[in-house]
């Protein structure tokens, strides 16, 4: 009977003459990626290095796994740094990973490519998806590294322009295989919160490696899927990840997606100074109308007093005529009765009346005259009512005396 | 007079007072009340605009990895 191993012993030779290989222990490999699974519980990274004419299956344990700056995807071809063996149990011959890279520009581009083209045909991209950012967000999530550069970047424009708002972290690696579970965690954790309008999701610049996590799938879909606004900012502005694709908003740069986010408090305090200005005309304007039109009634109201005092005035001075004039009447009513009486009374004394009678008038000179005055020689003129005679002084006699 | 809310409530309101002011059909006494309140409101707004420093916080730390257990565990 012929010497024999069992299948251990086999598996186990043929890992030790492989093993004697150095070749097959410092390997660099260039293979597409296919069949890309992540154990969900190890960590460990699954998936068989593909060329045209052959495939091997290759394992990259998580403490490695967590050192990458990209998310490997399938299609992806890619420079596999590590060593290749059997694995005993399975007999299979397997490539350990310790590194890997993708493998010139073109491999991550073609990666890059079918992922854009897959999501562009959901319409993930489509511009009526995007929706405007609040004017005056209270509070903004951040989805970045707690330690990176962008979030000084984002805190110092911020609080510079709209020191109004709250910012809310959830801090994330952005380098890694574990980038891309932590950063659709973070996006997701702060869409389900209440406090944030909008998500930021944003890093510095870097290498084409370090950024290329942002254009994974989950990332994509987990930002597509935020109820809020959300605004990407990876890298420098050349860069364009698929995220920005999908985010509502895509700035160049962390400090420019500040910026966007909040409005600037120097335009805010123009604006209330435009409306102080614009209130403050507003009130003059009207109190002056007011003023005007008050003066324009009292002008009015004057002009008005002026006039009833001017009627007054008149019918006073019409009364005051009225009672001038009966007045007067009344005087010269009486001054004509008090003639009639006098003239009445002198008719009464009248000489003219007495020589109606029958006496005589002596008259020397035109002027009647005593006749105890006159001389002899005297001419003297007698009147009776009806005739005169001129006459001349014989004698004159005392009648008095001789009568005694 | 009330004080808004909030800041933009604040900067709404003056937006209308200035159109209620700029309405010739508002009275005279009503137009000085309007005039007293954005009077107040300006006042508002500038001093927190003066007043506002920026707040920061932190949700849960959990997310990144190999840090503490969540506190919701």
């Amino acid at each position: 009977m012929a010497d024999y191993i069992n299948v251990t012993s086999l598996n186990r030779l043929a890992k030790q003459v492989l093993a004697q290989c150095d070749p097959l222990n410092d390997l660099i490999v260039c293979g597409e990626i296919s069949g890309f699974t992540r154990h969900y519980k190890s960590g460990h990274l699954y998936f068989t290095l593909k060329d045209e004419n052959a495939a091997i299956k290759t394992v990259m344990f998580r403490s490695q796994a967590q050192l990458l700056n990209f998310t490997p995807q399938n299609g992806m071809l890619v420079l596999v740094y590590g060593r290749a063996t059997i694995y005993e149990r399975d007999g299979a011959f397997q490539l350990y990973a310790d590194y890997m890279k993708p493998f010139g520009a073109g491999a991550a581009q073609m990666a890059f490519d079918a992922l854009y083209k897959k999501l562009d045909s959901e319409g993930l991209f489509a511009p009526e998806r995007k929706r405007p950012l609040p004017a005056v967000p209270r509070c903004i999530g951040v989805v970045t590294s707690k330690t990176g550069a962008a979030w000084q970047d984002v805190q110092n424009v911020i609080g510079r322009r709209w020191p109004m708002v709250k910012l809310l972290l959830a801090p994330v690696n952005v380098q890694g295989i574990e980038a891309e579970k932590s950063i659709t965690e973070g996006i997701r954790r702060l869409d389900r919160d209440p406090r944030p309008d909008l998500i930021l999701i944003t890093r510095g610049g870097g290498s084409k490696e370090d950024l290329w996590v942002f254009n994974s799938e989950r990332i994509a879909r987990a930002a597509a899927a935020c109820r809020k606004p959300v605004v990407s900012a990876v890298g420098h502005e050349i860069d364009t990840s698929i995220l920005d694709y999908v985010a509502d908003l895509r700035a160049p740069t962390p400090s420019a997606a500040a910026e966007m986010c909040v409005p600037d408090q120097a335009d805010v305090r123009q604006k209330i100074f435009i409306l102080q200005q614009n209130i403050q005309k507003n009130i003059q304007n009207r109190c002056n109308l007011c003023y005007n039109r008050f003066n324009q009634l009292a002008a009015a109201q004057i002009l008005q007093r002026r006039h009833s005092q001017l009627t007054h005035r008149e019918r006073e001075l019409a009364a005051l005529q009225a009672s001038v004039q009966s007045a007067a009447q009344r005087r010269v009513q009486s001054a004509e009765r008090q003639l009639q009486n006098a003239a009445a009374v002198a008719e009464s004394l009248s000489p003219y009346a007495v020589l109606a009678r029958g006496y005589t008038l002596t008259e020397r000179q035109g002027v009647p005259c005593a006749v105890e005055a006159l001389r002899p020689g005297e001419t003297i003129t007698v009147r009776s009512a009806k005739a005169a005679a001129e006459c001349r002084v014989e004698a004159v006699h005392d009648l008095e005396t001789t009568g005694e | 007079m009330k004080q808004p809310k909030s800041f933009e409530e604040g900067m709404d309101r003056l937006q209308g007072l200035l159109s209620q002011l700029q309405d010739e059909s508002t009275p005279l006494a009503d137009s000085v009340k309007l005039y007293a309140e954005a009077a107040g409101l300006i006042h508002y707004c500038n001093t927190a605009l003066d007043k506002a420093k920026l707040q920061v916080e932190e949700i849960d730390a959990s997310l990144a990895p190999g840090g503490e257990v969540s506190h919701e565990a």
